[in-house]
């Protein structure tokens, strides 16, 4: 009847030993109680005997291999059995393949990445900090290395709240308290203009075929699609056709984003906002109008919540309903881009050889250079302007 | 040439021989229940090491297979109100001792198990394989078993760590007025580590009752009794403290039994300590099912040699040959343990169906909750739910009281109110109430219960270790000074603290430990340390630390009930100090967890406890400054300590400075400071101050040692620096 073998396990917590050499052979009898095999651990050399008399009909690891305790090493039989399917025998016995030793990888473990610069503080005052919506980096630490202690944020309260009171006494202007939307948009864009070297791209772009598109889509009134959303639409066209544009710098590296997502800048009471509207290329132009239409209402309302505002590599903003022609935006971190979008206007245009009328509209792109070069954001505006030109392909 | 004369030893040392005539003289049911306790303990063992083979007990299985003779011979000797305990390899001790409590009539062979049996075998597999259904839950496993109620204190995993509560254990049946006894089993490789040889000093100049009972299987792990020892004759140690002794064949069982039925009756007269060495062999190596010659420090011929003389095989051989049992029925009493075994061991098994064919797994039910782990490890204070424990302290009428004489009364006061207490130490029966006075008066008011020990600290300890484990009476120990728990810290760290735990977790140790500190006596090095921060580290021990009388006598009210450790700090410096203290009250109990606020203020909280409270106090008036809350802690482990007091003050100071006397490496306030910036980060506006002595510890000449450790100046220098932050 044939049994399998298992590798013992020579002392307490042994996992695994060593099949050191096999002292009966395959296709060779043994009685009982004679070394079948010699079995080592760093603490021993074992020989592990028959339990009674046999054959080995089959071997299953080779001298010198790593065994975990309790895996199969042999196929003992009867003395003198024979067998004729040995694979379907081993089947029969549950054992399959024998694995090889596993030798782990070795990973490369990332360079640590530079510290960050921050400010000291005790952690009262982070806290004291933080429940008067001050930020730390406007209160100057008098303790130890220039820590912030209790006293600063304190004396910086006590400062905020003269400052308020004093401006009530004094005619020449009042003073707003900043809201924590205007605080955060502040430091968020004096960071990025800090720390992206921004260079900007301009075009001016055709509009007739933007205007038309517009009109035919709107004549389903429940639509309501504007100019700047077909934008948006255009937007992440472009970026499906040059992907070097929908990236975003870190430390580690240039994160490349598998799906388009795009900010939108809403201005409301109490700042700027720019909620960001998921895999733009998925959405039809109806549906991403409406996206569009309820991130702003939400925006406006102080009712975004704060996935809202995360993630997307570029952001568009408009003034164009202001009648402005053209201007230049500030990257919204963690952004590598920002298209700045003007009003449609009538132009007088050079079209064969003649001058005719025309609606043209300026597009002006900033563009981080950490992550993209001069080149990669040419080649995108020429693309956006082809398909702001011929909207009805970013449709397809 | 000077004259030569001849010296003996003033105990017998005697070989007892157990011949045929013997044999056939034995009780016919005596050699039957020998032969049914060898069955049931080979049939267990050869059983644990399948399972552990099988990868199902998770550590070691140090197996006993070869030894049973000892074991068996020897408690049958016993009874239930005897107490034993073991060592490591212990399996064959402890169901020995659980079987003869459950049956103590005796054991048929071939009878089918009674129920009480199956459950020693069921509770006892399931406790080697760390399972719930275990004597102690699993959490004590193969190295740690006890059932108190068969008189089986525990079995231990140090060499030798057991020995000392042995002596524990005896001194409690004689105190109690009964004849019962004390064995402690232990191996060769115990016979020379010191708990051993001390409490063999302490136990013969007590005169108690215990068997120091030798399994000399002649290998420690692979080291042979003659490497370790140049008198490999291990009764020999007997002698050499007047121990009467005893060598004996532990293969067989009978003459086991001949030589422990002597020795019991020796102690039970009255006659002091026993010693018991049996000859004996393991089969297999030091754990696991392969043999010694495995792994070369022994040859397979001697092995052979030995299992020639298995006690099984010998006890089967006398009962063929008087008639008492055939042939077939001595091997169909195996087959039926190791049927019955079989059926033990699946109420925890079961078929591993992700597993290799044919391999087990514990049932899922059968282990211990994971959420349980710490449970236990002290207990839940109910012991103090009644009066009088105070909870107004101006309820307590207080007048200018010396400590010294504090402590001294209230110990009185305890021990005529509570007969259980009993103390012990050097000299604390001597010397007018030992180098301090702390016990003056009371040896003449309490004979036998103030107790001069020999200076051998890690016996005492564990003997008190093992008075408390006994739970009758209530022992106080005293260490003169702090430093000499380093001396017993086996017993103090490894024994005392972990007992309850590591037993299942309801089983008290009701102990006190009064250290000193003496820093700033001029004792140096190795007797100046304050050992708080020590016992901090070492959870089931809870800490008081008392710097007035009042407290002095609120704290040992309270320690003396509790049924956990308690180490309660002394400081020589305040012996002499006069402080508020009870005029009429010595019953009154501090509760467990206050602190005490010294002085309101609002800059910052001081958080301090003994003889620093003063310097502390005093270093406040004088800087003048800074307007410190300083709170006195008095109680210092980590379950025990105040949080809500400290919490509370740190709410309005947001600063928190630790202050105490002693050398920074072994400091009291490193872990107290972690605690306190986890805790209360967001009200901290510093990092945690710190005042403490220096690195080294401190030295005799009177300069250095001022210098070495921190007082009201130290604690003056830190208020200045909190005052420039």
């Amino acid at each position: 009847m044939a049994r399998v073998l298992r590798m013992p396990g020579v002392a307490a917590n042994t996992t695994e030993a060593v099949l050191a050499e096999w002292l009966v052979q395959e296709s060779a009898d043994f009685a009982a109680a004679d070394p079948i095999a010699t079995v080592e651990t760093d603490k021993a050399a074992v020989d592990v005997e028959a339990d009674a008399a046999g054959r080995v009909l089959k071997t299953l690891v080779p001298p010198g291999a790593q065994v975990e305790v309790g895996d199969p090493i042999a196929v003992l039989g009867d003395p003198g059995e024979q067998v004729d399917d040995l694979d379907a025998l081993l089947a029969s016995l549950g054992v399959g393949a024998v694995t090889d030793p596993v030798v782990p990888v070795r990973r490369e473990v990332p360079a640590e990445p530079p510290p960050p610069t921050r400010v000291f503080a005790s952690p009262l005052a982070r806290r004291l900090a933080k429940d008067a919506g001050l930020a730390l980096e406007e209160i100057d630490g008098t303790g130890p290395r220039g820590r912030v202690l209790r006293r600063d944020v304190d004396a910086a309260v006590a400062k905020h709240n003269g400052a308020t009171a004093q401006a009530a006494d004094d005619p020449t202007y009042e003073l707003v308290p900043h809201s924590r939307v205007r605080r955060a948009t502040a430091r968020r864009l004096v960071e990025s203009k800090r720390t992206a070297p921004h260079f900007y791209v301009r075009a001016t772009v055709r509009a007739e075929g933007l205007l038309a598109l517009r009109a035919a889509l709107n004549r389903d009134e429940s639509l309501g699609v504007s100019v700047n959303d077909l934008v948006v639409k255009a937007v992440a066209a472009a970026h499906e056709r040059v992907p070097d544009l929908n990236v975003t710098w870190s430390d580690d590296g240039v994160r490349r984003y598998r799906s388009v997502d795009v900010g939108v800048a809403v201005a409301t009471d109490r700042g700027l906002m720019t909620p960001v509207v998921r895999d733009v290329g998925s959405l039809t132009v109806g549906r991403l109008a409406r996206e569009i239409r309820d991130l702003a209402e939400r925006a406006r309302d102080g009712r975004l919540r704060p996935d809202d505002l995360e993630g997307g590599s570029m952001a568009v903003t408009n003034l164009g309903m202001y009648g402005v022609a053209e201007f230049a935006a500030i990257i919204n971190p963690p952004h590598a881009a920002i298209l700045a979008v003007g009003a449609v206007r009538d132009e007088p245009v050079v079209e064969d050889g003649a001058v005719v009328p025309g609606k043209v509209m300026t597009v002006t792109l900033s563009v981080d250079h950490r992550p993209v070069d001069g080149v990669v954001a040419a080649r995108w505006l020429a693309v956006l302007v082809e398909l702001l030109e011929e909207p009805v392909r970013t449709l397809a | 040439m000077p004259e030569h004369r001849p010296l003996e030893p003033a105990t017998p040392w005697v070989e007892v021989v157990a011949t045929d005539a013997d044999w056939d003289a034995a009780d016919p049911d005596l050699l039957r229940t020998i032969y049914a306790q060898l069955v049931w303990v080979r049939a267990f063992e050869q059983y644990v090491l399948d399972l552990a083979g099988a990868g199902l007990v998770h550590g070691p299985a140090h197996s006993s297979i070869g030894q049973e003779g000892g074991a068996v011979g020897s408690v049958l000797a016993l009874t239930s109100d005897d107490t034993v305990n073991g060592s490591h390899r212990g399996h064959h001790q402890f169901l020995a001792k659980a079987l003869h409590h459950v049956e103590p009539k005796g054991l048929d062979p071939l009878a089918p198990p009674s129920d009480a049996v199956r459950e020693v075998l069921l509770r006892t597999l399931a406790e080697i394989a760390g399972l719930d259904r275990g004597w102690s839950h699993g959490r004590g496993g193969s190295m740690h078993l006890q059932w108190k109620d068969a008189g089986a204190m525990g079995t231990n995993a140090i060499v030798g760590g057991g020995v000392p509560q042995a002596a524990g254990f005896a001194w409690s049946h004689r105190r109690a007025g009964t004849d019962a006894v004390s064995v402690t089993y232990f191996g060769d490789g115990a016979a020379n580590i010191g708990s051993t040889l001390e409490t063999m000093n302490l136990a013969s100049a007590w005169d108690l009752p215990v068997c120091f009972f030798v399994e000399n299987n002649r290998y420690a792990v692979s080291t042979t009794v003659e490497e370790a020892t140049g008198e490999p004759r291990l009764s020999s140690r007997g002698p050499g403290f007047g121990i009467a002794a005893w060598k004996v064949d532990g293969m067989d069982p009978l003459a086991t039994h001949l030589a422990m039925t002597e020795a019991v009756e020796h102690m039970r007269r009255g006659r002091g300590p026993t010693l018991v060495e049996a000859d004996t062999y393991r089969f297999f190596h030091q754990n696991g099912g392969f043999a010694g010659s495995a792994f070369g420090y022994r040859s397979k011929e001697e092995e052979r040699q030995w299992r020639a003389r298995d006690p099984l095989t010998q006890t089967a051989g006398h009962l063929v040959r008087r008639g008492l049992l055939t042939e077939e029925e001595t091997e169909r009493a195996g087959a039926q343990a190791r049927s019955v075994l079989e059926e033990v061991g699946s109420v925890l098994l079961e078929p591993d169906p992700q597993g290799k064919p044919g391999t087990r797994r514990i049932r899922s039910a059968e282990w211990p909750d994971p959420g349980w782990v710490d449970v236990g490890v002290r207990g839940d204070l109910s012991e103090l739910a009644d009066p009088p424990v105070v909870t107004d302290e101006s309820s307590v009428a207080v007048a200018d009281t010396k400590l010294i004489d504090a402590v001294a009364t209230v110990m009185g006061r305890r021990m005529e109110t509570d007969p259980g207490v009993v103390v012990m130490g050097e000299d604390v029966h001597r010397l007018n109430g030992g180098t301090n006075g702390a016990t003056r008066g009371l040896a003449d008011r309490f004979p036998g219960r103030i107790l001069g020990t020999p200076i051998s600290e890690n016996a005492f300890a564990g003997l008190a270790g093992g008075i408390a484990l006994d739970g009758r009476f209530t022992p106080v120990v005293e260490f003169m000074y702090a430093d000499f728990m380093w001396v017993a810290a086996d017993q103090l760290f490894n024994q005392i603290a972990k007992a309850r735990h590591m037993y299942g977790g309801s089983g008290g140790v009701p102990l006190v430990l009064r250290s000193k500190v003496a820093m700033g006596t001029g004792y140096g090095s190795q007797h100046s340390m304050d050992p708080a921060g020590i016992f901090a580290s070492s959870v089931g021990w809870r800490i008081v630390a008392p710097s007035t009388p009042y407290d002095y006598v609120g704290l040992m009210n309270t320690a003396l009930r509790l049924r956990d450790p308690v180490v309660v700090l002394e400081h020589v410096d305040l012996y002499t100090s006069t402080g508020p203290g009870p005029v009429d009250d010595w019953d009154y109990c501090l509760p467990v967890g206050q602190a005490s606020v010294r002085r309101r203020g609002s800059d910052v909280t001081v958080l301090s406890y003994l003889g620093m409270t003063p310097y502390v106090l005093g270093a406040v008036e004088e800087h003048g400054g800074v307007d410190a809350e300083v709170i006195d802690l008095r109680w210092l482990d980590r379950a025990s300590i105040d949080w809500d007091t400290i919490e509370e003050s740190l709410t309005r100071t947001n600063q928190v400075l630790i202050a105490e006397q002693g050398a920074i490496g072994t400091s009291y306030g490193g872990w107290l400071a972690d605690e306190i910036h986890r805790r209360f980060f967001d009200l901290l506006d510093a990092p945690v101050w710190r005042v403490t002595g220096g690195e080294a510890s401190p030295s005799i000449s009177k300069v250095l040692e001022r210098a070495a450790i921190a007082q009201q100046a130290e604690v003056v220098a830190a208020l200045d620096e909190i005052a420039r932050y």
